[in-house]
């Protein structure tokens, strides 16, 4: 019998191509910062949605894989998962599309499409918007710790400037490793020269308020909410990740100090 | 007494609110959510500086203002349907101790020093620096994670 009759051949394809588009989605929602349960979930819903009868999802912190059965047929396929970061709205968007596709009435051509689209239209704000947002971010988070006013619109620019150098850097495909430590030694110098230039007398605060853009507070809090959730593969994998950024990020505030003729101190 | 704390509790709302509004602008959360990100914010803020107010440790006024924030978002679960989980966990991320932690690595860096002085002060100043970014993040985990697991809201 032809391959393009034979019935088995037919439904192995239809799984293999149901595998990559819940892989596909699940990737998107990893990649937009989900716990390894929702991701988990959003694959097996579109999987479902779209005709498998079961479903196994293992997500690493750089490759997913799945198995998809119907009947005697079952596929295995595995895809890689980009840089993850947070794209909230992005997150939402494939949320809403897993519970459509899980309702039914959704072929696995208009799922595909769908999530392209998402992916290649979902809004994200301006670049200077955000760092903007951020350099905000980082001067209350001085003002949480006890900074002082002259410092605040130093730690504010140091801020603003890391986080449109950061978006710059990581748009041009640097180790992100590597764009810690270069934005940590940017924004600490420029905050704690900018700090004594006002006349703060929290220049050490100052350069540590700079650099907190750079503390990975989402994949913190979700490394330990995937090992509460049981996947402590994924969970430690993603607290070394956090660590590693630190220890990058604290090396390029002890290049900044040994600039500014700062003594190296806790 | 409440009248005394007002101004630094006020402070430490709004900045929190801003840092929160700051971090959901990073995070790709839409305009209309970021009146919500700067509620939550200041919630948490305001929770953690009660209970530090209170003398509570910073872990356990952490733990406080995560568990408020999250079962407070719950409550709001209607309203801000499944973003409600992130809404929590970015109002909690001006809590994340980013200074302690920074300042824990350049303990361990200056330990390191070739001509170490006063190995004592720096040792037990960084241990208590890694302790507490370790239990807050820790207790803001937990904080976030237990009305997730007994108050089940929809994912999707």
């Amino acid at each position: 019998m032809p391959e393009d009759l034979d019935p088995v051949a037919l439904k192995h394809r239809e799984l293999e191509q149901i595998a990559m588009v819940a892989l596909r989605a699940a990737r998107l929602m990893m990649e937009s910062g989900g716990r390894a349960q929702v991701v988990r979930n959003c694959g097996a819903m579109v999987a479902v949605g779209l005709g498998a009868e079961t479903v196994a999802l293992r997500g690493g912190y750089a490759s997913m894989e799945i198995t998809v059965t119907s009947g005697i047929n079952t596929s295995t396929r595995m895809i890689a998962v980009g840089r993850l970061g947070v794209n909230h709205r992005l997150d939402q968007a494939i949320r809403q599309l897993a519970s459509r596709v899980a309702k039914g009435g959704m072929t696995i051509g208009e799922t595909s499409e769908e999530l392209s689209r998402l992916a290649r239209t979902t809004p994200r704000h301006p670049a200077w918007f955000v760092a903007i947002a951020v350099g905000l971010a980082c001067t209350a988070f001085g003002r949480l710790l006890g900074l002082d006013w002259p410092a605040f619109l130093p730690v504010l620019v140091a801020g603003g400037v890391g986080q449109y150098t950061r978006h710059t850097l990581l748009a041009h495909g640097t180790n992100p490793f590597l764009v810690a430590a270069l934005i940590a030694f940017l924004s600490a110098t420029i905050g704690g020269f900018g700090a004594r230039l006002a006349g703060s007398a929290m220049v050490d605060l100052a350069m540590m308020a700079s650099i907190l853009l750079l503390v990975p507070g989402v994949p913190a809090t979700n490394a330990q909410a995937d090992i509460m959730d049981g996947y402590p593969t994924l969970g430690s994998a993603q607290a070394v990740s956090v660590i590693m950024v630190m220890v990058f990020a604290a090396t390029g505030v002890l290049f900044a100090q040994a600039l500014l003729g700062l003594r190296l101190r806790p | 007494m409440i009248l005394d704390l007002l101004p630094h509790l006020l402070h430490q709302a709004a900045f929190g609110a801003i840092a929160a509004v700051g971090f959901g602008v990073l995070f790709n959360f839409g305009l209309r959510a970021l009146p919500w990100c700067a509620a939550s914010g200041a919630l948490t803020l305001a929770v953690r500086t009660l209970g530090q107010d209170a003398g509570w440790s910073l872990e356990a006024a952490s733990f406080a203002a995560a568990f408020v924030t999250s079962c407070a978002v719950r409550l709001l679960h209607v309203r801000l349907g499944t973003a409600s989980n992130a809404m929590a966990l970015v109002g909690c991320i001006p809590m994340v101790p980013g200074s302690f932690f920074g300042q824990a690595m350049l303990g361990l860096f200056a330990l390191t020093a070739p001509h170490l002085e006063n190995a004592e002060p720096t040792i037990v100043l960084t241990m208590q620096y890694m302790l507490r970014v370790m239990f807050t993040v820790g207790a803001i985990g937990a904080g976030l994670a237990i009305p997730t697991h007994l108050l089940r809201t929809p994912d999707f």
